[in-house]
């Protein structure tokens, strides 16, 4: 039992991380499309 | 592939074309947004409109450092399974924690390029510098900290030299910042996060299955103390979580990094991009952390005896040369994306602050960006020089992050409390620090009374960080019953005990000292700024230029803002 919350409390980190990585890959495309819509640069 | 100091190293060609890779390709980024003239505001804050995804991108790899995930690491290795906890997720809570007052803050001051230039509006020069210089120390010591994570990087993975690698890092960082200042830092950050998040979850699971999975947990039990295999273990909470508890409102407000990005970001979006950023932080230092948990299950001694070793030790020891190439392009990038930020930071401050506000009688943005450019270029050079006495710089860090405490109630109340006077600022921080440098480095014995004294002050601080945290999110009556609950709570446990833990009792001690002199200074002033004003004397300085009415802004170099703004009666 204690063997199993160890391996879920090691190997959630990278699984929460991942869905950070999505969401902010997500948003910098959201961005640049955004920008060319608008004509402007992205920054 | 060979070996240094029983570390498997990758090879010479294999280490420059990775750094070729990376500062070459951060270098072409810039260059796809560079202006041949650029503009000084945008090298400051780039136009305050930044979208969600580069800004929450960017406030992620600012945050994420190598001494980061080395600490975390650390932390995992010395107190156990909690240990990384109690060191990533305070350091996440200094991003969430600060993002209610950045949007006070964004509300008096839309077009502000640094907190102290704020605060010099606010208050005027004295309180302005004390701010601003703070921030130039706390930036120099984190530039330098990422030079020499690099430098022993390439000595530890690489046939090349500790010096040889704190030059490249260094070089490579300032030549893809130098042309466009802040939002060079910020669209490299997203290219730097990617790497480095993407890394993060490929070599966790990795290492885990390579060092032998669940089974390391059962037959490396042996290895922990009680403590160490306690997750609420209190010698984990004492010794790492409650003195980043302390330093939560502390390093937001001391770093420019953090501000930087407040200003930058679209002003709609800041909630979500400081939320993002906090739960990025805290999963990628926490995992990385874990890696240090598991070199303590698995019976591991650091390399040479050097805990900083631990990271790299683990990755070379369960990783292959390309996931090893992997483990360096993380690295690479937390230390370059906090260093290209650090000099962001450090020539927005010169820019703002030293230039816009006292030196120049009317600030030229062309000048200005003069002055940015070679503050990247000198700061860069003081780095080096820090960087090759190869000092514990860390340590450092840690005693400025306690020293900031001083400056947290006094720059909060500034921007909701019109009654803060520029001496009230001024004296309070300098009495706060006064105390604080005798306790943190032990000048007097604190037997006997003198103990409880500072056991006593330390309650007070106890209510002032917890009240200064909830007030943010709550308002001011939750955060004063938060505050008195609080201290009182924690009376019996801090009585007569406290005081043994020097760093801690320091910390509090700074809060409490500069909220009571602050407060009591304070409150029987008759009259209340107008905040209105703070709007009116920051803005853009390149419109600027071409508005000669303007002459409130421009001319505020007065020492004592306070006696000439004020409605009275207030």
């Amino acid at each position: 039992m204690e063997t199993l919350f160890l391996t879920i409390y090691v190997l959630m980190w990278p699984v929460i991380v991942a869905g950070i990585l999505w969401t902010v890959c997500k948003g910098f495309i959201k961005d640049m499309l955004k920008s060319k819509k608008e004509g402007r640069p992205v920054i | 592939m060979s070996e240094n100091a029983g570390l498997i190293q990758l090879s010479g060609w294999a280490v420059v074309l990775l750094l070729v890779a990376i500062y070459g390709g951060s270098f072409l980024m810039s260059t796809m947004i560079g202006r041949k003239k650029e503009n000084a505001d945008g090298y400051m804050t780039a136009g305050n409109n930044i979208g969600f995804g580069i800004s929450a991108a960017s406030m992620t790899a600012t945050w994420v450092w190598a001494s980061s995930m080395y600490a975390s690491a650390t932390a995992g290795y010395t107190y156990g399974i909690s240990g990384p906890i109690h060191y990533g997720l305070w350091g996440a809570l200094m991003i969430l924690f600060i993002y209610p007052f950045g949007k006070r803050i964004r509300k008096v001051a839309p077009k502000a390029h640094t907190l102290a230039e704020v605060m010099h509006a606010r208050h005027g020069r004295s309180s302005q510098l004390m701010l601003a210089g703070s921030n130039i120390v706390g930036s120099v010591i984190s530039l330098t900290s990422n030079f020499i994570a690099g430098g022993a990087l390439v000595a530890l993975l690489s046939p090349y030299s500790f010096t040889t690698g704190v030059i490249v890092v260094a070089a490579g960082v300032l030549l893809y910042t130098l042309w466009s200042g802040f939002r060079a830092s910020v669209l490299t950050d997203f290219a730097q996060v990617v790497a480095m998040l993407g890394a993060v979850v490929i070599i966790i699971p990795a290492v885990f299955f390579f060092a032998g999975g669940p089974a390391m947990f059962s037959e490396g039990a042996s290895n922990l103390t009680p403590a160490q295999g306690n997750f609420f273990s209190s010698e984990a909470f004492l010794m790492q979580g409650a003195p980043y508890i302390c330093a939560v409102l502390a390093y937001a407000i001391g770093n420019q990094t953090i501000a930087q990005r407040l200003f930058a970001v679209r002003e709609d979006l800041i909630k979500k991009t400081f939320v993002t950023a906090t739960i990025g932080y805290g999963a990628t230092v926490i995992g990385i952390g874990m890696l240090g948990v598991m070199a303590l299950y698995l019976g591991m001694e650091p390399a040479g005896g050097n805990v900083n070793n631990l990271i790299p030790q683990m990755a070379s020891t369960f990783l292959g040369p390309v996931l090893l190439c992997v483990f360096f392009v993380m690295i690479l990038g937390a230390l370059s994306s906090t260093a290209d930020s650090d000099l962001a930071a450090l020539s927005s401050i010169m820019m703002a602050d030293v230039y816009g506000k006292n030196l120049a009688k009317k600030a030229s943005p062309k000048t200005m960006l003069m002055v940015g450019r070679i503050t990247m270029i000198l700061a860069t050079a003081a780095a080096l020089v820090f960087a090759s006495g190869q000092m514990d710089i860390l340590d450092l860090l840690v005693f400025v992050g306690a020293l900031w405490g001083a400056l947290v109630f006094p720059v909060i109340a500034s921007f909701y409390w019109g009654k803060v006077t520029n001496k009230a600022f001024t004296t309070s921080v300098l009495v706060a620090l006064a105390v604080f440098i005798p306790v943190r480095f032990n000048w007097f014995s604190m037997s006997g009374a003198t103990g409880i004294i500072f056991d006593i002050i330390s309650v007070v601080g106890i209510g002032v960080v917890l009240g200064l945290m909830s007030f943010g999110f709550f308002g001011l009556k939750p955060a004063k019953i938060i505050a008195v609950v609080g201290a009182l709570v924690s009376t019996p446990f801090v009585i007569g005990f406290l005081h043994d833990y020097q760093v801690l009792t320091g910390s509090l001690v700074a809060y409490a000292v500069s909220t009571v002199v602050c407060w009591a200074m304070s409150v029987g002033n008759r009259e209340s700024f107008d905040f209105a004003l703070i709007r009116k004397r920051t803005g853009d300085y390149d419109e600027r230029e071409d508005d000669p009415s303007d002459s409130d802004r421009r001319d505020g170099r007065d020492d004592d803002f306070d006696s000439a703004s004020v409605h009275a009666g207030q």
